[in-house]
This record gives structure tokens, sequence and C-alpha cells, in this order.
């Protein structure tokens, strides 16, 4: 016992005077959390820059214009005359949109011909452009309705269906803590290969320190390296970003433990078949990065191609992801959690038993 | 007592056609200090490895204060401090956290603050190791040896790569420890360091033992006579043929490296006269001649034909 104290606070020591290795483990899911946080919430709503060309100014005309400006999204530019300006500006791409609003009074309205208005869009930005010409659309349509003063037939209520305030940055989080707990249990392995490699392993072994007690130090410093990270980022999230955990916050520990000895122990296996810490950090990166993107800790992995999917479904990452989401912001998960626990657990006896199948000491 | 001291028995140590050690049988008693000679790719270190655990023997018998090195390698560990040849610790860590750290794995170490002043790294106590010089990194391999405070202190080559003067530093620490009634084992392949320090001497070559005794008594069993050594003055190879066909003394060697031939014989007069002549003959001068006493460095060529330092 006295001897494991030693040696883990070596390690501790050993780790925290490590710059890089400090980086990596504070401030790059960091960076990821400020980043989507600011992307995924906040003012979400995106605003459009919105040009309008009108060609008389009477009462009518200031009414639609002022209809315009009233849309929340809307940032609306007025320009009279031929609209040269604002015609310019969209295609340098300074407006999404521009509504050319002609000669309209009172008399050419009650004509039974419809009145053209133009509409002037970028063709590349097919989706923003979709988006807002419907935007327009209704908006006119409404604006007939009014002039018109046909009653109103349906009547649409807004009403929000989930209990919780959560947004896209609810998904995310969770997949952030997910991806973290990945690196920091994949790349932890590669300390044990840096200590081989020194011939540190081998220079302790002429003291009474055993190897078992070495690694089980090391694991030990990355479960709780893990938990230390779990409440950096839920704290990071609940502060700046209004996450709220709905779960039992040992509930979330729990799950953050299981997925780190898993993901510590598939670290551990493929630097069973490396021989330098190059080589591990190199495997190591084969293996995570694809992992990150497929499974699904970012986006629903519905969004995936079809012939993906089976990857997806096989990765632990896309069960350790799922079961934070569930435990920590209680979103609609894709599996049961037992059935995460169980797949993360599998994962952990097979790494396991192929990490001691294929362990070297030196 | 039959369970004190290290008692190694036809040991033996092959990889594939290499031998690097091959039937190598000592003792060490208690309490001395023990030298184990030889050039580079003797056997050296892979003996020391083997008694400390490190390497497996393919044969022979091993025992260490009466453990048998396989069945009771946890004993031994307890009771013993190595420096192995490589010294590669947490990089991170400063001198003085690592030597606790390796005095927190045994029963009953000495404190941190005494090994430091031993092994002379008091300024350096809270440096990390990885800002250390060589030299520094070599003392501290030493004091984590020392710090185990075990009965047996293994020391492979501890002075190579020190300056003169952490070299009698480092032999002051190795002679205290004979003091404290700790038991060296220490290899070197500098001669003087042997003669200096050791009781026992094992000088092996090719894995093999070719002398063991004491400094002294490998002296005088293999010279009793006196070494002349001079610079060759420009001798031709047929000249220095001649001059060594003369027959002038028992034997001779001829150090290219060095440009040194050296003469060994009872009749010092005579053979200093006889090569003065045969220079002058040659129409040359020796500018320098010596005449010492034999040491181990020539024992050791006289054993093996060769310079240890290559």
């Amino acid at each position: 016992m006295k001897m494991f104290k030693a040696i883990f606070m070596a390690n501790v020591k050993e780790y925290l005077r490590d710059k890089s290795a400090l980086f990596w483990f504070l401030v790059f899911p960091l960076v990821f959390v400020f980043i989507f946080g600011w992307v995924f919430t906040g003012s979400s709503e995106p605003v459009f820059n919105i040009g309008v060309i009108v060609h008389s100014e009477n009462e009518m005309t200031e009414r639609v214009v002022d209809g315009i400006k009233s849309v929340d999204s809307f940032n609306t530019y007025v320009e009279k005359g031929n609209g040269e300006g604002e015609l310019v500006a969209l295609r340098n791409g300074q407006r999404s949109l521009v509504i050319e609003i002609p000669e309209v009074n009172s008399e050419n309205i009650s004509m039974t011909t419809a009145i053209e208005i133009p509409v002037y869009y970028d063709v590349s930005k097919q989706q923003t452009s979709q988006v807002l010409l419907s935007v327009v659309r209704q908006f006119f349509t409404e604006a007939e309705r009014q002039i018109a003063g046909t009653p109103r037939i349906f009547n649409i209520e807004e009403k929000s269906i989930t209990a919780e305030r959560l947004t896209d940055f609810d998904y995310i989080l969770p997949g952030i803590l997910a991806m973290a707990l990945m690196q920091l249990g994949l790349f932890g392995s590669i300390q044990f290969l840096t200590l081989r490699e020194k011939k540190i392993i081998r220079g302790l072994g002429v003291t009474p320190l055993s190897r078992v007690t070495i690694l089980g130090s090391e694991v030990l410093l990355r479960l709780i390296l893990g938990l230390i990270q779990t409440v950096i980022i839920l704290t990071v999230g609940s502060i700046f970003f209004d996450i709220t955990i709905v779960n039992n916050i040992f509930k979330v520990f729990a799950i953050v433990m299981l997925g780190s000895i898993t993901f510590i122990s598939l670290g551990y296996m493929l630097i069973s078949f490396v021989k330098t810490a190059e080589g591990g950090n190199g495997l190591i990166q084969v293996v995570q990065f694809p992992m990150m993107f497929l499974s699904g800790i970012f986006f629903p992995h519905e969004m995936m191609p079809d012939f993906i999917q089976p990857i997806v479904k096989a990765l632990p990452l896309t069960y350790l992801g799922d079961a934070l989401r569930t435990v920590i912001t209680g979103l609609p998960a894709a599996y049961p959690l037992m059935t995460n626990v169980l797949v993360l657990g599998g994962w952990l006896l097979v790494t396991l038993i192929i990490t001691i199948k294929f362990w070297r000491w030196d | 007592m039959a369970n004190s001291g290290i008692k190694v028995k036809d040991l033996r140590k092959y990889y594939g056609k290499v031998k690097a050690v091959d039937g190598i049988s000592f003792e060490v008693e208690e309490g001395i200090i023990f030298g184990m000679l030889g050039p580079n790719g003797a056997g050296k270190t892979t003996t020391i490895e083997t008694i400390v655990g490190l390497k497996k023997k393919d044969s022979g018998q091993i025992t260490v204060f009466g453990y048998d090195i396989e069945k009771d390698k946890e004993q031994i560990k307890k009771i013993i401090g190595v420096q192995l040849q490589s010294p590669s610790v947490f990089p991170r860590l400063t001198v003085k956290e690592i030597i606790d750290l390796f005095g927190s794995l045994y029963p009953d170490p000495l404190e941190s603050e005494e090994v430091i002043e031993k092994i002379g790294l008091e300024e350096k106590a809270i440096t990390q190791v990885a800002n250390l010089s060589g030299g520094q990194k070599h003392r501290l391999a030493v004091g984590l040896a020392v710090v185990s405070n075990g009965k047996v202190v293994f020391l492979d080559e501890p002075t190579t790569g020190l300056d003169p003067q952490a070299r009698r530093q480092l032999w002051e620490v190795i002679l205290g420890l004979k003091e404290a009634g700790k038991t060296v084992f220490l290899t070197t392949h500098y001669m003087d360091e042997a003669e200096k320090l050791c009781d026992k001497l094992l000088v092996i070559d090719h894995g093999m033992v070719i002398a063991k005794g004491s400094p002294k008594s490998l002296i005088r069993d293999n010279f009793n006579e006196s070494a002349i050594e001079f610079t060759d003055p420009g001798f031709s190879d047929l000249e220095r043929e001649e001059l060594i066909a003369k027959d002038i003394a028992e034997r001779h060697t001829y150090e290219s490296e060095e440009n040194h031939i050296i003469f060994y014989t009872d009749e010092v007069p005579d053979t200093i006269k006889n090569i003065i002549d045969f220079a002058d003959s040659k129409g040359k001068s020796i500018d320098d001649i010596k005449v010492r006493h034999a040491t181990l460095e020539d024992v050791f060529l006289k054993l093996t034909g060769r310079v240890i330092r290559e």
C-alpha cells in the first residue's frame, strides 16, 4: 500500500508537470465545449440580411416594408429607385434575399390581376434561399389576407413539446464528455509505452515494486482524471451554457467510470501490439479519429449512410455517448441504458482478455 | 557463514550462438568490495543483471544471502540496491522526489538528504531529473542503489563517464558503503578503480573467468618484474621487429594506438641499455623512458593480449 501510494504520487507529479498532456487534458475538451456551445446555443436564431427595393413612397408600400422589418430574424435594408445597390450587395453575398416592391397604390390593388413581386436570391445558397422564400411567401399571403379582409380559418399555435429547455448543445455536451473520456483512456496507455521505452519499467524491476502495481497506479490516475474531466466539462456546461443535469450525479459518475475503464482497457489492448510510444500514438490516432466521427456523439447516427450503420453500432463510443446523454440530459436515447452498459461491459471484457493475452512488460 | 554473501556456480547465458556468459563461478564474501573487471562485451553486465533478476540464466546456480535468485526473487529484491548502466527514472520528478520514491520501496531506507549528500547533488536536490547532466544522472543512479540500505549494493560501471573529481567522490561513497558493513558488487573497466577499491577481483573476458584474487595477488602472481615503457621514436616495422627479435626482455607489448612499446623484465638496467643502444645504432633517440611496477592494466594485457579500453 505504501508502495502503491508512492508510485501513484510519482505518476501524479510526472503527469502534472507534463505541460502538453495538461493541455490536451484541460484545454482541448474545453475548446470543444466553448465552440459547440457558442454555435448551438445563445442567440441561436440566425439573422438574415434582406434587401428591399421600393419604387414609390405611399402608405401601402410603407406598411409592407414595416411588415418585412418586423420579422425577427430579418435585418432589413431599404433602397428607393432601380435597386442597383441592393442587387450588387446580393451578388456580393451581403444579402440573403432582395425583394422588389413595385408601385402599389389603392388603385392597382383592387385590380383582378395579381401584383408581381420579384424576389432575387442566390441559387448557390439553395437551402437558405428556400427557407427565406417560404417565409416571404407566407408574409405576403398574410398581408393579402389582411388587405382582402378574408377571415382566418386555421390558426397555428406554436407549442414546445419538451419539458426541459433543450438545445442542440444538450445533445452535444455529453458527446464532448464521451470524446474526452475516450481520449483520456486511449492515450493514457502511451505513458506505459514511454516508461517501457525509457527502460523505467525495467529499472524499477530491480526494486521490490511489482509491475502490476505500476500499471495499477496508472489506471487509477486515469480514472481520477476522468472524474475531474467530467466535473470540469459539466460545470462549464452548466455555468456558461445552461446545461441541466436531469439525472442523479452518481449515476453520471458511474457511467463515466465504466466508460473510462473500457477505453483504458482498449488503449492497453492497442499498445500491446506496438513497440514504441510513437507507434502507439499512431495506432491510437487511427482508431480514435474515425471513432470520434462515426459514433454519433456529435450528431444522431441516423444521419449517416446505411452502409456505415453496422460500424456505428459496433463502436463503444456510440454507447458511451448514448449512455451519458441519457443520464446527463435525459434526451431521448437510441438505446436503453442497460444496453449501453452491457455493450460497454462487453468491450471491457473482450479488450481485457486480448490485452492479457498479448501483453509485454518489456 | 553459509548463508552470507553471493555464490555463483557455473553461470551460463547464451544469446543464440553468442556465449555472453560461459560458465562463470565465484563467491563474494559479506562485507567486501567485489569487482568484476573486463572489457566491453566481456559479460559483466549480463552477469550482474542475472544476479539482480533482470535476466534469466540458462543454467547455473546463484544464491544471494542464501536466497535462490529464482525461487526467492522477491526476498532478494528487498535486501539489495541496484545501479544499472543506463539510469532511467521519471524525467519530471526532482532528485529528492525520485530518491524518496525509491526509498519508500524498501523496508529500512536511508534518508534522502543523506543520500543526496553522499552523491554530492545537494545543489540539484530540487532539479528535475531531465535537467541533470549525464554525470549527475549517473550519480543519481548510484544514489538510488544506496538508498535501499540493503545488504548488497550492485553498481554496474558506476564511474563511467564521470570527470576525475566526481570519480574520486564516488570512490569515497563506495568505500563508505564497505565501512557501513555493506557488500559491494561492482563492475568496471577502469584498472585504477579496481586496484584502489576492490578487495577481490574477477577478471573476465569472452564470458569466461581468466583470473581471480585480490588486486595485489593478481599482480604478484602475474608479474614479478617491472615494466619499461617508452614512446616509439619512429622505428620502421622492420626495425621494431628486429628490436623485439633481439630478445632483450622476457616479454614485450606494442600499443600501436598510443605508440608505446613496453618491455617486462627483471633486468631493468641491462634492458634499458639494450634499448638505447639499439636506437642509437639506428640513428634514433629515445626521449622518454620510464620504469614502473606492473599494474592491473599489465595483468589484463598479459592475460588477454589486449588493452582493456577500446
